[in-house]
């Protein structure tokens, strides 16, 4: 008996086969259909003319309803994760084990950090508040890679995901930070561009049905 | 509800066209989707470049299937992902089963997977005593009403707010209302509690890369994130022609397909998952399972016609430009998938004598080809299945020199309808009611096509107001294929 791999690629093969035959009459009479040439290398779209890595972002961040913030270092950045913090009256805050994330909350006295939080505890939270590795500035797009920091579900689960960015993490394009990740992929990469939405119900907008309602990013400038 | 079956597309039809709440709910999807999608691909510098690419990388691969699946399977195993291959749904849904039995649960998560509802997973789910949960939701709430989608991207499109406020009154007991962040946020907390359960989630996959044997699943909600990360165990259902050879190729994919589904220039969330977690302290599934389903799929690489169907990526757009979808809705087509990709690749998948009418669902005004983010030539696709219909030929074998010749007639035909629907070719969107009353009109009298649309016109006042297209002296379908023929010369 064969095995259902077997009879699949079979299948496939012998398809194939059964097709060339057509192939060249359908080419000759739809004029030259998609030849296989692959070649995916995109023509870079000339974004670094128009600004920087940064300014980019910000503007996609904007266009996409995300609370961007620019600090100019650690401390400042403190200041604004703590009065995101005050505003939304954040009592339960689950933190990734990001390097930046502990410095920038190092200070904050008010509340409490939640490291290595439950499943429990991120579904009864408040805040969740991480790092990313990488972030796309043509998308407003932050890719968190699960191997380098544990912010799987802590970016997911609160109703609020606060994360902190260093500019000299941010790439133009999307191609580029592609070509960057492909060489060491972990088990998950979460790509994350703006809050949780919807248009389920008559094509109405509707933010923060499933993830995060509030995505807030703050990027340090000096690093 | 009861299900209808592509067998009676003309009478669901009839049905839909009488039917003004539905309409009403339609509406949103040509003003909305239509003009999201023009703006959002006018933020790409080469909009043509980028569709001729994405439809080349997807030809290479159905032309070597065969070597980017092998690839991609030795890729995710080596990986940690354990893959299972399925010939047909039966097998699929068995695999999913045994796989949910393995870790003793009775309940599984599920983020919206067109593959899952093509081999009817849900059911077969239900039979072995395992509860299915939706989770997305649009899929969520036509779960509650025990329906099934309507669109692709949008599965409860059909519905008004008010139908959905009902369904949540009945089925989850909150009190009527019309405001669509109380019927999201009611969804987010009832649905949070079935994810705290959960242990094994389902998926859908988007693209399979062969040279990573990554998967990566796009949405917008963040429910695919949840499936997907809380659970012990993942399994993934995938279609044998989702996969793409490199990782570079994702930039292409990622920037025609949430343009051209929702208008977005990328959806919220992009899941890539690659093998399954090194560090047991980390989040996410212990294993992931990735199911290689053919159903069918194979059976339409044996022609250059047919084999353009699985370049689909599942964005809709063809749905949301379609004169004939904007009027009859989903439902009608009685299949999984409806609109002009539905319309091409039921018949192929169910057996072309189970959905002989779907081909017919057309007014061949171009549209969906126009549309079309990897430039599929759904027309050309509708013709070739009239083609088969009309001669008998469907399910002949491919190497036959005869069915050799009447495809090539069947090309030639093409052409002539395309050079006799190129003096209606107005554009799109708000005209393209409009070119289909004409084209209905002239397409009304060939052949077995006769009929069945034209029957559609009657009950709808707005367009028999435009009856005053140029009337066609009846003529065969044969006489106008072989005038067709003719100035092939
Ligand atoms: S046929 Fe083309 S337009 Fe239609 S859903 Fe598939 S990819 Fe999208």
């Amino acid at each position: 008996m064969t095995t259902a791999r077997e009879d699949i690629i079979g299948s496939i093969r012998r398809h194939l086969a059964a097709s060339k035959p057509f192939d060249a009459v359908h080419r000759e009479h739809a004029g030259g259909q998609a030849e296989a040439v692959v070649n995916t290398a995109l023509p870079a779209e000339n974004l670094a003319d128009v600004g920087t890595p940064l300014d980019n972002f910000g503007s996609s961040a904007s266009l996409l309803g995300i609370h961007f913030e620019v600090a100019a270092n650690v401390r400042e950045a403190a200041a604004l994760v703590e009065s995101v913090i005050n505003r939304i009256g954040a009592k339960d805050i689950a933190i990734s084990d990001s390097e930046l994330v502990a410095e920038s909350i190092e200070t904050i006295e008010t509340v409490e950090f939640t490291r290595d939080a439950s499943t429990e505890f991120l579904f009864g939270s408040d805040l969740g508040i991480t790092s990313a590795q990488w972030a796309i500035a043509e998308t407003g797009t932050l890719v968190l890679e699960a191997e380098s920091e544990n912010h799987r579900l802590i970016s997911l689960v609160p109703p609020v995901h606060l994360c902190l960015l260093e500019a000299s993490k941010i790439r133009q394009t999307l191609g580029e930070v592609l070509t960057l990740t492909q060489g060491n992929l972990g088990h998950a990469m979460t790509f994350v561009t703006g809050a949780s939405r919807t248009s389920d119900i008559e094509l109405t907008l509707a933010i923060g049905v499933h993830g995060p309602g509030e995505l807030h990013v703050i990027v340090l400038a000096d690093r | 509800m009861q299900q209808l079956t592509a067998e009676t597309f003309d009478q669901n039809a009839r049905a839909a066209l009488n039917d003004p709440v539905l309409h009403g709910a339609l509406r949103n999807l040509a003003d909305n989707f239509v003009t999201r999608r023009q703006n959002a691909i006018a933020s790409v510098d080469d909009w043509e470049g980028l569709r001729e690419k994405a439809r080349a990388i997807k030809e290479e691969t159905l032309l070597h299937l065969d070597e980017y699946l092998s690839q991609f399977v030795e890729n995710a195993e080596k990986a940690g992902a354990k893959i299972h291959w399925a010939r047909d749904g039966k097998e699929a849904c068995q695999i999913v089963i045994d796989l949910v039995k393995n870790r003793d649960a009775r309940m599984v998560v599920k983020a919206k997977s067109m593959a899952g509802e093509e081999i009817h997973l849900n059911e077969a789910l239900e039979r072995s005593g395992i509860e299915p949960v939706e989770t997305d939701l649009g899929e969520w709430i036509i779960q509650l009403a025990g329906e099934t989608p309507s669109h692709i991207v949008v599965p409860a499109i059909h519905k008004t707010k008010e139908q959905i406020a009902d369904i949540f009154v009945e089925k989850v007991g909150i009190e009527k209302t019309d405001n669509v962040d109380v019927l999201t946020k009611t969804t987010r907390r009832i649905l949070r509690e079935r994810f705290a359960e959960a242990e094994v989630g389902i998926s859908g996959v988007n693209f399979g890369v062969a040279e990573t044997g990554t998967i990566l699943i796009l949405e917008n909600e963040g429910n695919i994130r949840l499936t997907t990360s809380l659970t012990k165990t993942h399994i993934a259902v995938m279609g044998i022609e989702k996969v793409i050879p490199k990782f570079a190729d994702l930039d292409v994919f990622l920037k025609l397909l949430p343009r051209s589904g929702t208008g977005q220039r990328l959806t919220a969330y992009q899941s890539l998952i690659t093998g399954v977690k090194k560090n047991a302290a980390d989040a996410g599934p212990e294993d992931v399972h990735i199911v290689l389903m053919d159903n069918g799929r194979s059976r339409m690489l044996g022609h250059p016609v047919t084999r353009q169907s699985l370049a689909c990526i599942r964005c809709g757009a063809c749905l949301n430009a379609c004169p004939v979808y904007q009027q009859v809705g989903g439902h009608a087509y009685g299949s999984v998938y409806p609109g002009p990709i539905g319309a091409v690749i039921t018949p192929q998948l169910i057996g072309i004598s189970k959905a002989k009418q779907l081909p017919y669902a057309s007014s061949l005004c171009g549209a969906c080809k126009e549309v079309c983010p990897v430039k599929i030539d759904i027309p050309e696709l509708l013709l070739h299945l009239r083609a088969e219909i009309t001669d008998g030929t469907a399910g002949g074998s491919a190497n036959n020199p005869e069915r050799k010749r009447r495809f090539a007639e069947s090309l030639a035909f093409k052409m002539y309808g395309k050079a006799w629907s190129g003096q209606f070719s107005y554009g799109l969107g708000t005209k393209a009611a409009r070119i289909m009353q004409k084209l209905v009109v002239r397409d009304g009298k060939i052949g077995k096509a006769s009929g069945l649309i034209a029957k559609l016109l009657p009950p709808l006042g707005a367009w028999t107001a435009w009856r005053d297209a140029p009337a066609v002296a009846p003529r065969s379908f044969r006489e106008q294929w072989k005038d067709g023929l003719d100035k092939q010369g």
